[in-house]
């Protein structure tokens, strides 16, 4: 620790520079590991919030609840129970004059079933007629207000606002919860259609010729984009890690490739190597934890001045995970040059 | 007691028709209060006995003795350890930590050397003596050549040593200068019962030493 912390503040513009340069790196990381998480649960808000683990859908929807229907005879056979409940989707696009037009998922619900009776309102109350609907804090955040009556692509009705609900998206967008009722006249269908799904909050294992049960992982994982937008930053995520680690390593062995001299006169003089070596991990770890605590005070600023449409989740466990990756490998980018410190021949400081 | 004495040391490098004799049974001894001169060209063998005095590296064969112990068979961490116990080295170049300063670089010798270093009070007087004790909180960079030199010979003595070994001490000094440091070595062996070995090409320090070894072509003939 002695010579790590001597070295970093005699050589203060050496130092800042890779502290700088792992700060960038550690923000970029917070950035896209925020963006990801925060894209990833605007697909999928709703159903961690409906506590969902199973969803019955028809099978030749290809898992999509947008284009699924689900019969009277297709369910004929299930149970429900107060774990399940209909869902109707389809895409609208919702307005009102004076406000901004907003693409939205309509979500048709029954009042006698979980997911109406669990909506976690911020302001407002339940819808209770088929001409009320509640949506999505999206909606407040463009001006929408309770008692805003919004019309609905597809259908000539106008609709209500009496509520507000958090954590109302799905398929990155948000939802309007109405009726089932208000969603057979949007979503034309045949007088026999019940709704587009059912949703559960146990693993059903329901099976009609037309109908088949998901687990809500594989259901989650098939929606159109979400694996494709994770896969793209988990590969940039990676890619960032692996970048800190090589600009760690590359910069404490060229540091280190300048020391040796001096590595060689301590080792003459009877310093341990294990003196050397710790103070080159520590040094890593010093400089690691500078870069990582100055991206985390950034990313907390940034977070604070970010408009709420950017769909960012800055996340305990991004801060966790993100803080321990880059130690990490900080720590194993020291390792290099510490095999340079290990392979020093005191007998080079007399030059013999 | 010598503080260090060698006893039919061999250095051989190499092996086969490719082998060389650095060192041909060579005897040598230095007893505590002596300055002693190790003398000889370039090539004679001169830096590789100041490695194996230094316990730098291990001698072919031979027998190693400092302070009333064989050292010829240490393990790698014994000789660190001897090292950084009994001997002090003042090398030509590279001497001081140069991220250091002049008080830090006696606090780096605390931290890997808790005890039997020189009290406080001690180095004070030391630094004092070697005209250095205005200089604590300068780092290296911003000291003269001189004035680096005698940080280094304070730092070696710090560790309280058994004897103190010097390479080139006087390699870039003019003659007043030469004069200065071989009455300060006389001093300090004198003073802090030290066996001081100096290893040099310099005619200039034979005045101050109390033995004089010539090193030619491996072999090392006492001249005085």
């Amino acid at each position: 620790m002695f010579l790590a912390l001597k070295e970093i503040k005699h050589e203060k513009l050496r130092y800042g520079l890779i502290v700088l340069i792992i700060f960038l790196i550690s923000y970029l990381i917070f950035m896209l590991s925020s963006l990801a998480i925060g894209l990833a649960s605007e697909n999928t808000q709703a159903l961690e919030s409906w506590q969902a683990k199973s969803v019955i859908l028809n099978q030749n929807a290809n898992l999509s609840m947008n284009q699924s229907v689900l019969t009277k005879n297709d369910l004929k056979n299930l149970d429900l129970t107060k774990h399940d409940a209909y869902v109707g989707q389809t895409a609208t696009v919702a307005k009102k004059s004076g406000r901004p037009s907003l693409s939205a998922q309509f979500l048709g619900i029954k009042k006698s079933e979980f997911i109406y009776k669990d909506l976690e309102l911020t302001s407002g109350r339940k819808a209770k007629t088929n001409h009320e609907v509640v949506v999505d804090q999206a909606f407040q955040q463009r001006g929408y207000k309770l008692g805003d009556k919004i019309t609905l692509s597809g259908t000539k009705g106008k609709y209500k606002i009496v509520g507000f609900v958090k954590n109302a998206k799905i398929n990155i967008a948000p939802i309007i919860y109405g009726s089932l009722a208000t969603w057979k006249k949007l979503h034309v269908t045949a007088p026999n259609v019940v709704a587009s799904g059912v949703v559960s909050q146990k693993s059903l294992s329901y099976k009609h010729k037309n109908a088949k049960t998901y687990d809500i992982k594989h259901f989650i994982n098939k929606l159109p984009g979400y694996t494709a937008q994770n896969m793209t930053f988990e590969m940039m995520i990676g890619f960032l890690f692996v970048i800190s680690l090589i600009v760690v390593a590359v910069f404490l062995y060229i540091l280190t490739m300048q020391k040796l001299n001096n590595f060689a006169v301590m080792r003459a003089q009877g310093i341990p190597s294990r003196t050397l070596v710790g103070a080159t991990m520590i040094q890593s770890l010093i400089l690691m934890v500078l870069g990582v605590a100055l991206g985390l005070i950034m990313m907390t600023i940034t977070m604070a001045a970010m408009p709420p449409v950017v769909p960012m989740a800055f996340t305990p466990a991004i801060m966790l995970a993100g803080s321990v990756g880059m130690l990490l490998m900080g720590l194993i980018g020291s390792l290099i040059p510490v095999r340079s410190i290990l392979k020093v021949d005191p007998v080079s400081a007399i030059g013999a | 007691m010598a503080a260090i004495e060698l006893t039919n040391v061999t250095k051989v490098y190499g092996k086969g028709d490719a082998a060389v004799n650095a060192l041909k049974g060579i005897n040598f001894k230095a007893e505590k209060g002596e300055v002693v001169l190790i003398m000889g060209p370039s090539g004679a063998g001169k830096s590789t006995m100041l490695t194996i005095v230094g316990s730098l590296q291990k001698a072919t064969s031979g027998k190693i003795v400092v302070d009333g112990q064989d050292i010829s068979n240490l393990s790698n961490k014994e000789t660190n350890s001897l090292r950084l116990n009994k001997i002090g080295f003042v090398l030509q170049a590279y001497n001081l930590v140069p991220y250091l300063t002049v008080a830090d670089q006696f606090k780096l010798v605390d931290k890997v050397k808790k005890q039997g270093n020189l009290s406080q009070a001690e180095l004070a007087k030391l630094l004092k003596q070697l005209g250095v004790d205005k200089l604590t909180k300068k780092y290296p960079g911003e000291l003269s050549g001189g004035q680096q030199q005698r940080v280094s010979i304070a730092r070696a003595l710090y560790a309280d040593p058994t004897f103190l070994l010097a390479d080139e001490p006087t390699a870039s000094l003019d003659s007043a200068n030469v004069a200065e440091v071989g009455k300060l070595f006389q001093n300090l062996a004198r003073s802090r019962d030290k066996a001081i070995i100096l290893v040099t090409h310099d005619e200039r320090l034979k005045q101050y030493a109390d033995h004089i070894y010539q090193m030619l072509d491996g072999q090392l003939t006492k001249e005085k």
